[in-house]
């Protein structure tokens, strides 16, 4: 009986637990009737003169330092050429497996180059790749004019990649050139066969060969060719002395020499970036950024929240170039502003982006919410914005943007937020 | 084994999931200072308040303290499942509170002490929103969340004398405080506008005395009346004070009839002038009836009736309710457990509320 007595109990106190437990009170608002004295309320407005103090610099990212070498032929806009030096492939090589005799390299055989077309517009047609004989003393600081004559008078294969693509299992043949089209990663392998003429194999230069490459189409020719993992690769296949017999490397007893990589792998390109003036410059090559000092009001900034910030921007000139070109631009805060060098945060929660579209003068907006809410966390940052290319000199095309100097297309920031909510108000 | 199979039911009961501890009475506390708590045990709520003016461990009054006898101790929850109609559509609600906890023991032979707290004013909801407003020459349709998290209790100390076998005095002391948790929330349905989300904690605090008499009138036939005022009520976020608003002053009484040691009869009546919180807030008066039949297990049945204090249309919004419940005692009576249920039916300007009401209230005399 007292067991009963005390589970009767215990069952009472646990459904109290229970429904003690269990919430539910939110509830439809039946406005303004019941509903709490106190509203969100917003504003939106539009700070035409808060960005003053703005200018464009360029030289950040040199042709040589971007991650792909252009090439392009597009009349009255740019022509751009790739060009990339093998590295050595030396002068001896072993004769025998597991022997570490050599024997003089006499020849080059014939040659294997490869290389990736990262980049390319699909409604190009015909696009046509033209392989030239470069200097090996090529450097970074080669201009185009320099190469005029050797773009001339080296030509050494002439390339339809279109025409590569509609062969059977992509392979000519004749020429054993192939292709590979990667669908996955939208780009191009390009394999090019070599005879002893074109990869001529040089004793002194210790196989040392650059080329050039050039693109034509129908319109629309500008491509990106890989470097670094991506890059052109040459495989010699050579001819050695041994003891008087000359033996080919590879051949069914040996490997040849490893693929020999590009040191050198730059691009040039005609005519050169239009001088920097009172426009905000972005993109291009070598790569541009813009500079812009934002006056934030300390009003929004100390007790404001802030739900949308709309960095606006009207292009003072279209970038120029084909769709495939078209390039994102991104907008960073800096960690302190000290002019053209300001180191800018490179975090992708406080970097907002937008497209700018080839041939487009429309007006660009670009979110700049997270960058204005991180300037909230901590008043001491300098309210200071950079404009780049997310991949800077990628692109040939480059736009410029109306600075504030000029009154009427100015750069002008709109900012939706939200004043400090009425708590403790019945 | 059947009591078996109980516990092992009080054991799966108690282990539901807990969500969130928080309180909402009403709807119509939103637009105003809050809801005004109960001043009743789960005893004196049973017979729908009549009783309050009479019980020692309902904190309404204070000269019933004189005849507690004992150290005492007490503290009820109640959970409510509250469904509220407005705007052509109903809503089911369901909460939960600890509104009392009290302790009240002689001091010599004619003076009594009593403590603790009840709600004053609960102040804790979550409405949500639905609209929209053009932004940027968009139509943007969003969802606001405003949501409130506490109360103000009312801490009380109250002393009693028995001055004469027909005549009872107490006064008593009253701090209010109290704080809430709010937020406001706008989340917008186009996702190129952030979430907004401010919070902030209210903290609240005002003060009141009261004082009150029990008269004997007739063997079995007492009279009681009571008188509270309270100072303001003052809202600080952060060091900045953002709202004082008058609290009312209040006055009620009540008859009890014992016919016979197994029935006891009550009656209550009360007026609380909170029009003087300001715009939006009516003078209020509450009324209650009820009985309490047998002794070891007593059934208690009782009504009530009035006004709420908050509303949105010309008039007060009114509330009626009908409540039954009992009680048991434990361990030669040290322990009593009581329990209680109550239907209440609010109506004002647009909103009607109907609520169920579980009550459990636990009274220890070590």
């Amino acid at each position: 009986m007292k067991a009963a007595r005390t589970a009767v109990l215990g069952a009472v106190l646990a459904a109290a637990a229970a429904a003690a437990c269990v919430e539910r009170m939110t509830a439809p608002g039946n406005c303004p009737d019941y509903c709490p004295g106190g509203q969100v309320t917003l504003i939106d407005s539009l700070l035409a003169t808060s960005i003053s103090r703005d200018s464009a610099f360029r030289g950040y990212v040199l042709p040589n330092q971007g991650a792909v070498m252009l090439a392009a032929d597009l009349p009255g806009i740019v022509d751009g050429r790739a060009i990339f030096r093998f590295s050595a492939v030396g002068q001896r090589f072993p004769i025998k497996n597991n022997d570490t005799t050599t024997g003089a390299i006499l020849a080059g055989d014939s040659a294997r180059l490869t290389f990736f077309i990262t980049r390319r517009d699909t409604a190009a047609h015909d696009l046509t790749v033209r392989l030239y004989r470069l200097p090996i003393a090529i450097d970074t600081t080669t201009t185009f004019a320099d190469l005029s004559q050797a773009f001339t008078d080296s030509l050494l294969r002439t390339v339809n990649l279109d025409t590569l693509i509609a062969k059977p299992g992509r392979v000519d043949s004749t020429t054993g050139d192939s292709i590979v089209v990667d669908t996955t990663n939208k780009r191009l392998f390009v394999s090019l066969k070599l005879d002893s003429s074109q990869a001529r194999y040089v004793f002194a230069d210790s196989g040392k060969v650059a080329y050039g490459l050039r693109i034509s189409a129908d319109s629309l020719a500008s491509v990106a060719i890989g470097k670094g993992d991506l890059g052109p690769l040459l495989r010699w296949h050579i001819v050695v002395d041994s003891l008087g017999t000359q033996v080919k490397r590879p051949d069914s007893t040996m490997a040849g020499p490893s693929a020999r990589g590009t040191p050198l792998a730059t691009f040039v390109f005609a005519p050169p970036a239009a001088p920097l003036d009172s426009t905000l410059a972005v993109g291009g090559v070598p790569s541009a950024r813009s500079i812009l000092r934002v006056a934030f009001p300390r009003g929004i900034r100390d007790s404001g929240q802030i739900i949308r910030g709309t960095l606006i921007l009207v292009p003072a000139a279209a970038a120029r170039g084909v769709p495939a070109d078209s390039f994102v631009i991104e907008a960073h805060t800096v960690f302190a502003d000290f002019g053209a060098k300001s180191p800018i945060v490179l975090d992708v929660t406080r970097t907002d982006t937008t497209v700018i579209q080839v041939d487009s003068t429309d007006t660009i907006q670009i979110e700049i919410t997270n960058l204005l809410k991180f300037w909230q966390t901590d008043t001491t940052l300098a309210t200071t914005l950079v404009l780049k290319a997310k991949y800077e000199a990628q692109a040939f095309p480059e736009i410029r943007f109306y600075p504030s100097a000029a009154a009427a297309y100015r750069p002008a920031v709109r900012i939706t937020y939200v004043p400090r909510f009425p708590f403790g108000k019945p | 084994m059947r009591a078996d199979r109980v516990a092992l039911l009080a054991v799966l009961l108690s282990g539901y999931p807990a969500i969130r501890l928080s309180a909402q009475d009403s709807q119509y506390g939103i637009r105003g200072l809050g809801t005004p708590g109960r001043w009743e045990s789960v005893r004196a709520r049973s017979t729908g308040g009549a009783f309050g003016p009479f019980d020692p461990l309902s904190p309404l009054m204070e000269a019933q303290l004189a005849d507690v006898g004992h150290l005492t101790g007490g503290a009820m929850t109640a959970a409510s499942y509250r469904d509220a109609e407005t705007g052509g559509s109903t809503t089911a609600l369901r909460e939960t509170r600890f509104p009392l906890l009290q302790l009240a023991g002689p001091i010599g032979t004619r003076f009594a002490l009593g403590g603790g707290f009840t709600t004053y004013l609960d102040r804790s909801w979550d409405v949500t929103l639905r609209d929209s407003v053009v932004l940027r020459g968009v139509n943007q349709p969003y969802t606001d969340e405003l949501t409130s998290n506490g109360s103000v209790a009312d801490l009380r100390l109250a002393a009693a004398s028995r001055l004469s076998p027909r005549l009872a005095l107490g006064a008593a002391v009253h701090v209010l405080s109290g704080s809430t948790r709010e937020t406001a929330e706008r989340r917008f349905d186009d996702t190129t506008y952030s979430l907004t989300r401010q919070t902030a904690e209210v903290r609240y605090d005002g003060l009141g005395v009261s004082a009150s008499a029990l008269l004997g009138l007739a063997p079995g036939l007492s009279l009681a009346a009571w008188a509270r005022s309270d100072s303001r009520l003052r809202a600080k976020v952060g060091e900045a004070t953002t709202a004082e608003t008058d609290l009312p002053r209040m006055a009620g009484g009540g008859l009890r009839f014992a016919p016979s040691p197994s029935v006891r009869l009550a009656a209550a009546v009360a007026w609380r002038s909170w029009s003087d919180a300001g715009a939006g807030a009516f003078d209020t008066w509450s009324w209650s009836a009820g009985a309490e039949v047998g002794s070891r297990a007593p059934i208690r049945f009782g009504v009530r009736g009035g006004q709420m204090p908050f509303g949105s249309g010309t008039t007060a919004p009114t509330e009626f309710a009908v409540a039954v419940g009992t009680g048991r005692a434990f361990s030669e009576g040290r322990a009593l457990l009581d329990l209680g249920l109550e239907r209440l039916e609010r109506s004002g300007a647009g909103l009607k509320e109907h609520v169920w009401t579980v009550l459990v209230g636990m009274t220890i005399r070590p």
